[in-house]
């Protein structure tokens, strides 16, 4: 630990201005190697799930260390035998429907609970309190009683018997990232667009909602992955193969392949490269979202 | 605004939300809160039995034992995750060509599906084919360690997953916070002729309380609602013996079928749940009126 005083920048900043020293010759301090190295084991188990896939079956019991036979045979195994379309299509119709109808739900309650005027001022306080209490609850409680739930209204083993969880799950933490942003918005916008003649209708969709794009982008990436990632509702509440989504289907892996590990890592990989590719393009958003709660105070 | 708030549209702004929220999310809490008192189970009569569940929970050993592997591993998060994490943000703060690259590798895992990190430390941990133990192998120990499955080590290997599971996250709240240190405090001390280590020491970290004191709450709170974890690695076995808490609750109720008691727990871990966020919310609360 006694290595940070090598750390040598005058200023834990990057953007910072030169000391009034004279500016600092760069170099390859120890600070960096031990950045690197740290960075480099952290992600070594995913690359090691991704080498090791090219790997024959026989290697990878015997000598996974030894990589002069690397081939794709493990992935034309994958590809043949695992439904991983059927999954990726049952993941994609989920997200792409309770995220959609979870957004738009959750900003017409929040404009309702943050813009319009209620008669009764205690009632909208109420209400507000009442979505946000859900961010407190985590959805272990929920899994039962829904599955219950769907049984009674006729929804078991239908795609709404997950949509609906899904979207109220994730309605607290939507609504309370809609009425945050609401709260910082200027009323002038609006008052325009009244004296224009707008509507409700108008106002919230047209005016408002627009120029909430920041959020809306970031709620749609956050749900998107909570939906993609998301296995405790989905092993309880899937009861038809045909209905597997990624999450159930990587938890099926092991018993799937049982001893082929080298298709079982070419479907882990098969599963985690797009995880990645994503998360790669709109880094900035999820690094963003996911931290709003603990850094906004 | 408030000829537009009419009864008749406010209901249609609210209602949808509120009509799904509140069949899929209230009403269900209530649901299992009822059947805590109960002592409904898949077959037979269900009848109200009093708070005989959480009496019974009191003297339930797989119950304890979830608590304690829960304990450890909020223990080795503790011990681990929080100062690394730390350190990790301290670093990457200062000058390190490629920072920037380097905290997006690390927080990859935070947005990976849980499931298939359970999946991909099996290929690390597993006693027989997994990475470290082979590389064990290779350096001769003849018996390395059973790191899951074991008896007594999986909690502690789940910790470990955990932690490389969240560093990321971690780290990038304390980079927030070191970010907003004030610049010339920082100035001063170096030109007061503080070392680099002097500045950590009597600069950053006390002026980052807050700052660790809200990644201990998300620690907590993060790791009571571990699951996937333990279904992937471990599936809770041998005995119970690795189950955490939400693990065992998921057991209690679908696999052993005695939903009363099920449920029971769920309300317990539910309990745990809203103690930590309110703590959570203080702290916030705390930090803006400073």
């Amino acid at each position: 630990m006694s290595t940070l005083s090598t750390t040598a920048p005058r200023l834990a900043r990057p953007d910072a201005p030169p000391s009034p020293r004279g500016p600092r010759r760069r170099r390859l301090g120890i600070a960096a190697i031990v950045a690197y190295l740290v960075t480099f084991v952290l992600i070594l188990p995913m690359a090691w799930v991704v080498l090791l896939s090219f790997q024959s079956n026989d290697n990878i019991l015997r000598d996974p260390l030894n990589f002069s036979h690397l081939s794709w045979a493990n992935y034309s195994t994958a590809m043949s035998t695992l439904n991983l379309m059927t999954m990726y299509k049952n993941t994609l119709i989920l997200a792409v429907v309770s995220v959609s109808v979870g957004v738009v739900i959750s900003f017409t309650a929040a404009y309702a609970l943050t813009r319009m005027v209620f008669r009764r001022p205690g009632l909208q306080k109420s209400l507000r309190f009442y979505f946000l209490a859900g961010l407190a609850i985590p959805v272990y409680i929920l899994l039962f009683p829904v599955y219950k739930l769907n049984i009674e209204l006729g929804l078991y083993g239908t795609y709404a018997a997950l949509i609906l969880p899904y979207i109220a799950t994730q309605l607290p933490f939507n609504v309370l990232l809609f009425t945050g942003f609401l709260a910082d918005f200027p009323g002038e916008i609006e008052e325009a667009a009244i004296i224009d003649g707008a509507g409700l209708f108008t106002l919230s969709w047209r005016v408002v909602f627009p120029l909430m794009r920041p959020v809306i982008a970031t709620l749609l990436i956050l749900n998107i992955i909570y939906v993609w990632n998301e296995f405790p509702f989905a092993v309880t509440l899937i009861n038809n193969p045909a209905m597997t989504t990624i999450s159930l289907g990587v938890s099926q892996f092991q018993g799937f392949w049982t001893v082929d590990y080298g298709a079982m890592m070419a479907s882990a990989t098969l599963v985690l490269l797009p995880q990645l590719a994503l998360y790669g393009i709109f880094q900035r958003y999820v690094v963003a979202g996911m931290t709003f709660g603990a850094v906004k105070g | 605004m408030k000829w537009l708030s009419t009864r008749r549209a406010l209901a249609l702004m609210i209602a949808p939300a509120f009509a799904v929220y509140s069949l899929y999310f209230a009403y269900p809490i209530g649901y299992s809160l009822y059947q805590s008192f109960t002592n409904a189970q898949a077959f037979g009569s269900t009848k109200l039995v009093g708070g005989k569940n959480y009496v019974q929970m009191v003297r339930d050993t797989l119950f304890w034992g979830s608590l304690r592997n829960t304990g450890i591993i909020l223990l080795v998060s503790l011990v681990i995750l929080l100062p690394g994490a730390f350190f990790l943000a301290h670093l990457l703060s200062g000058r390190v060509k490629g920072a920037g690259a380097l905290r997006a590798m690390i927080f990859a895992p935070n947005v990976i599906a849980p499931i298939l990190i359970g999946l991909i430390w099996v290929f690390i941990l597993d006693p027989h084919i997994g990475l470290v133990n082979s590389l064990l192998h290779t350096l001769g120990v003849q018996h390395p360690p059973v790191w899951i499955g074991g008896t007594t080590l999986s909690p502690w290997s789940i910790g470990v997953v955990y932690t490389w599971q969240t560093v990321g996250f971690i780290m990038t709240i304390f980079y927030a916070g070191i970010r907003m240190l004030p610049h010339d405090v920082m100035e001063a001390a170096s030109l007061d002729g503080a070392t680099g280590w002097q500045r950590l020491r009597y600069v950053t970290v006390p002026m980052l309380q807050e700052t660790f004191g809200i990644t201990t709450v998300l620690v907590v709170t993060g790791v009571f609602k571990i699951f996937e974890l333990v279904f992937q690695l471990t599936g809770g076995g041998p005995v119970h013996l690795s189950e955490t808490l939400v693990s065992y609750t998921y057991w209690m109720t679908f696999s052993n079928q005695k939903y009363g008691y099920g449920m029971a727990l769920a309300v317990v871990i539910s309990l745990l749940g809203v103690v930590v966020t309110v703590a959570q919310m203080a702290f916030m609360r705390r930090r803006r009126a400073s």
